[in-house]
């Protein structure tokens, strides 16, 4: 029950008492950060040995090569030199070698035993731990706003609620500070939400057997939060988002956004007017603790004038936190810790309007940002011409050839002088990166440039379905800005690769750009799990916390997390270490975060992995949705969002699956039909195997529904990841 | 209260192991930690306020996984908690810290020892996982003549969690060292085997499986 420390009561013990005890958490305390700046210093050394070299996963390398220093490698290396955690080759001199013979690449052995010094192995286990009381810790979870660290302990708890407050050493503060503005939450005053939780401890306090009355109230107020979430959770379909999106332009009402703020770049998209609609809905859908920071302000940007600036600086803010080299404490557990969907979302969307930032310029975000933050001007030039191009597939090289042959009719980039120096410019779309950037030379002084340039991509043919290039022409400023002159954006998964035919396309201006999104292009790869709920029965084994069995509401809710197949990274030929993330809402809590391992170097990873719900009822269930998450592993910076689902079984147990309508635009749900029982047969097979071997008798009382979700993860990646 | 001769809070150690001591008021928690880290004894009896901790630092040599025969220095965080009733909702709410715990009962009290399948229930429900490494130690083992727990009932109830068992004397020092060490190696080992060993099956997310063998019998009972 990792949330026990937030219910803690000292009023019960004298001033004393109280005093003595606080003495033990200071001495605590110092030893805690002594631990800390260990921990920190044995990260650094980490970091140092990453940086020597290492492949990451695309780039150039020889394949002959040591993963770790780049050197050429031994032709005459008789023995696997893989390193059997990250799979890359390795030499002799990057490995660290066991007294039984076995090793491990540098960097791998490095983490390995740093998981084992700062004592991450532990925290990594308790944060699996599930709380024992959903239903009560609803209640509770749902007043804490922060995120505390995975480090968090109970003393730290204590003594700073203590120190913050130490009259009343009762609630934390932060129960009550981080209320947001409005929401669910005001359904429950905090007296009795703190109530309860003090409710939770006394009554297992009493009680080694007694059963606690005080359940079905739990269990009421728990489903205040989702029923409310359920008819949200309604509302949010694509249709009537399209809806929204063209019939009420201006802000919905009460959202306090307007239209009129999103700049130029979106705003003739439809997709972008619905945006701040769907952003508020998914927002109070899942209650998402709005972080203010008191920093906001030095990050907001010229561009924002909306009434919900103060947010966007925050969600800014939060972000470049977790930049490297904004932030030198480059803890990348905390980062991850950080990490959250609906923040990465709304900070690509805010990010996006803010284009001039300057913040990121030291950090890769800088390059990241490129294609909509490009030193230039859009909005000056009526975008004119055409061009003249050739896409074309080389199975031999497994290479994307953009051939450009011309340009004609451009506009004058430079206006008063009637002057264009053109260049092409590419990008693989999702890729924004610089890795996929591919630039013609720059023709002088002409409006109707002859190119006859080829760029090349390498990338497998199978990955090319999801991808779109996008060709833009910009005038080259020797001494001023560069200046748009147009884009075309071409989708690969309706084109026929295998000639070289020559196209014309018309230049667009960039709000227009936007082609019409194809299914494949949010394609982001698939997870194949299944749900199985048992039901609260009682259970013929012996259940391992019998206190826990008397109180009679313990269904369990299983998460079969099999694989995830097709996954597709940002970076061009990236291969990625994965893991699945899971949270149980309406809350978004510590108590309901499930991770799986990490499977490295893997585009289709097995996980074979179960994160098991306890002590949940099938009505408390309709009413919550189950979001899993895939994410990339990162050290050094914070690990990339590839994608994930939400499903909940709420009304005729629907689906709702995360996609995204609109190329660069936030998530929605929609609602997706329940695939058959029986279909999912064969599925059935693989997972009534582990449960045979988990619970012999309880197979056939589960309720199985499958889900081989195609799970059309989201879109923006690349600008959010990093 | 309490002077600790010892703070010792550079960070010059590999790992840092929060263990930590459980169990009725009165069976000598204080006492063997005080005896584990001063090696002294103090037969006055004062009761535990909440909680409290001491510190030791030790040598530890693996004796398995990846780093057989490396040694390593340890500091030890020991926690001791109260065992009076109106401190529980303050003490478990520690057990999710600590990574090893010392289950403790009174030798000369059967009462003692009736409730440790109530401390071990209140353990699996609030430790960080539902099967931490324990050691179960029957302290007071030097008052032969008050004896009230047999060797071989606590040995039996002890193989039935599948934890080890050790009778020790905070006032003589028998066994105490051992016992703690004991636990310490079993943390070390699960450390090593999180690490190197990443859970390849479903057993870990599934806890209520494993924990199933270790507790065949943990029907409630009816105190």
């Amino acid at each position: 029950m990792p949330q026990a420390a937030e219910a803690i009561n000292l009023s019960f013990l004298s001033e004393y008492e109280q005093e003595l005890i606080l003495e033990v958490l200071r001495r605590d305390e110092e030893l805690r950060q002594a631990e800390d700046r260990r921990v920190r210093k044995l990260k650094g050394e980490l970091l140092d040995v990453k940086r020597k070299g290492a492949k990451r996963g695309s780039g150039k390398y020889s394949p002959r090569s040591c993963g770790r220093c780049l050197e050429p490698l031994s032709i005459l290396t008789v023995f696997s030199s893989q390193c059997k955690v990250c799979n890359h080759d390795v030499c002799q001199s990057c490995r660290t070698v066991y007294p039984n013979g076995s090793w491990l690449c540098s960097v791998c052995a490095k983490e390995s035993d740093l998981k084992k010094q700062t004592g991450d192995w532990f925290y990594d286990q308790r944060v699996n731990r599930f709380s024992a009381l959903p239903g009560r810790d609803l209640v509770k979870v749902s007043l804490k706003k922060k995120v505390q660290s995975k480090r968090e302990t109970t003393g730290e708890v204590i003594l700073r609620s203590a120190e913050v407050n130490p009259d009343l050493p009762v609630p934390l503060p932060r129960n009550r500070s981080r209320d947001p503005p409005g929401g669910i939450k005001g359904s429950f005053s905090e007296n009795s939400g703190f109530h309860a939780s003090r409710e939770s401890v006394e009554s297992k306090e009493e009680s080694w057997a007694k059963p606690s009355q005080s359940d079905t109230e739990s269990a009421e107020n728990g489903s205040i939060i989702s029923n409310k979430t359920g008819t949200e959770s309604g509302c949010v379909t694509p249709e009537q988002q399209r809806r929204d999106g063209r019939l009420v332009p201006a802000s919905p009402p009460g959202s306090g956004i307007a239209t009129a703020a999103v700049p130029p770049r979106e705003a003739g998209s439809e997709a972008s007017s619905a945006r701040p609609s769907l952003d508020l809905d998914v927002e109070r859908l899942f209650k998402k603790s709005i972080k203010r920071d008191p920093r906001a302000n030095e990050y907001l940007s010229t561009l924002d004038l909306r009434d919900g600036s103060a947010r966007t600086g925050a969600s800014m803010g939060t972000r470049s936190r977790s930049v490297p080299g904004l932030d030198t404490r480059e803890d990348g557990e905390e980062e991850e810790e950080e990490e959250d969907i609906d923040k990465l979302v709304s900070f690509h969307k805010r990010s996006m309007a803010c284009s001039s930032s300057s913040l990121y310029s030291k950090s890769t975000l800088g390059s990241l940002m490129s294609i909509y933050s490009e030193t230039g001007d859009f909005d000056s030039v009526e975008v004119s011409g055409d061009v003249v191009f050739s896409l074309s597939y080389d199975k031999t090289t497994s290479s994307l050839q953009v051939f450009i042959k011309e340009c004609h009719g451009l506009a004058y980039g430079d206006a008063s002088r009637r002057l264009s120096n053109p260049y092409v410019k590419c990008y693989l779309l999702p890729d924004k990166t610089r890795q996929s950037k591919r630039k013609t030379s720059v023709k002088r002084n002409t409006v109707d440039p002859v190119y006859n340039e080829t760029l090349q991509y390498s990338i497998n043919h199978s990955q090319l379905l999801t991808r779109s290039v996008l060709i833009s022409v910009w005038h080259h400023g020797r001494l001023s800005r560069n200046t748009f002159l147009g884009e075309a954006e071409i989708p690969l998964d309706s084109r026929d690769l295998e000639s070289t035919h020559l196209d014309r396309v018309a230049l667009l201006a960039k709000q227009d750009a936007a082609a019409p999104p194809s299914l494949f292009s949010h394609y982001k790869g698939e997870l194949v799990i299944s749900l199985k709920f048992i039901p609260p029965k009682k259970s013929p084994f012996p259940l391992s916390k019998g206190k826990k069995e008397e109180l009679g509401d313990g269904g369990e809710l299983h998460v079969l997390i099999k694989e995830a197949k097709n996954l597709v990274g940002v970076k061009l030929g990236a291969t990625l270490d994965t893991f699945v993330k899971g949270y149980l809402f309406p809350i978004k809590a510590k108590s309901t975060k499930r991770k799986t391992r990490l499977v490295k170097k893997n585009l289709n990873p097995h996980y074979d992995y179960i994160f098991v719900y306890k002590e949940l009822s099938l009505e408390q269930l309709q009413e919550m949705c189950l979001e899993l998450t895939v994410w990339d592993k990162e050290t050094v910076v914070s690990n990339e969002f590839l994608g994930g689902v939400r499903l909940s079984s709420g009304e005729g147990i629907g689906i709702f699956l995360i996609t995204s309508a609109c190329k660069r635009d936030a998530f929605y749900l929609r609602p997706m039909r329940l695939m058959e029982r029986t279909r999912s047969g064969h599925q059935a097979g693989i997972y009534s195997d582990i449960c045979h071997h988990a619970h012999p008798a309880e197979c056939d009382l589960g309720l199985f529904f499958f889900v081989s979700a195609a799970i059309l993860m989201q879109i923006q990646t690349c600008l959010i990841s990093r | 209260m309490l002077s600790h001769c010892t703070t010792m809070t550079d960070g010059d150690y590999d790992f840092l192991i929060k263990l930590l001591a459980l169990g009725d008021s009165g069976v000598g928690k204080t006492t063997f930690l005080y005896r584990y880290t001063d090696n002294k004894f103090n037969p006055k009896f004062i009761t535990t306020v909440g909680i409290d901790f001491r510190e030791k630092r030790v040598v530890y040599t693996a004796s398995n996984g990846t780093t057989t025969g490396k040694t390593f220095k340890v500091h030890l965080q020991l926690w001791d908690t109260a065992g009076q009733e109106r401190f529980r909702s303050l003490t478990t709410a520690f057990f999710r810290d600590a990574m090893g715990f010392l289950l403790m009962f009174d030798l000369t009290s059967q009462q003692s020892f009736l409730n440790v399948r109530n401390w071990m229930s209140q353990l699996q429900a609030n430790a960080y996982c539902e099967n931490p490494d324990i050691v179960l130690v029957g302290n007071k083992a030097d008052l032969a003549d008050q004896r009230e727990v047999q060797e071989k009932q606590a040995k039996e109830l002890a193989d039935k969690y599948g934890i080890p068992y050790f009778e020790t004397s905070a006032a003589t020092g028998v066994e105490v060292d051992k016992a703690v060490i004991t636990l310490l190696d079993l943390v070390m080992k699960r450390m090593e085997q999180c690490v190197d060993k990443p859970p390849a099956e479903p057993a870990n997310g599934n806890e209520s499986t494993k924990l199933s063998d270790e507790q065949p019998s943990e029907k409630k009972c009816a105190c």
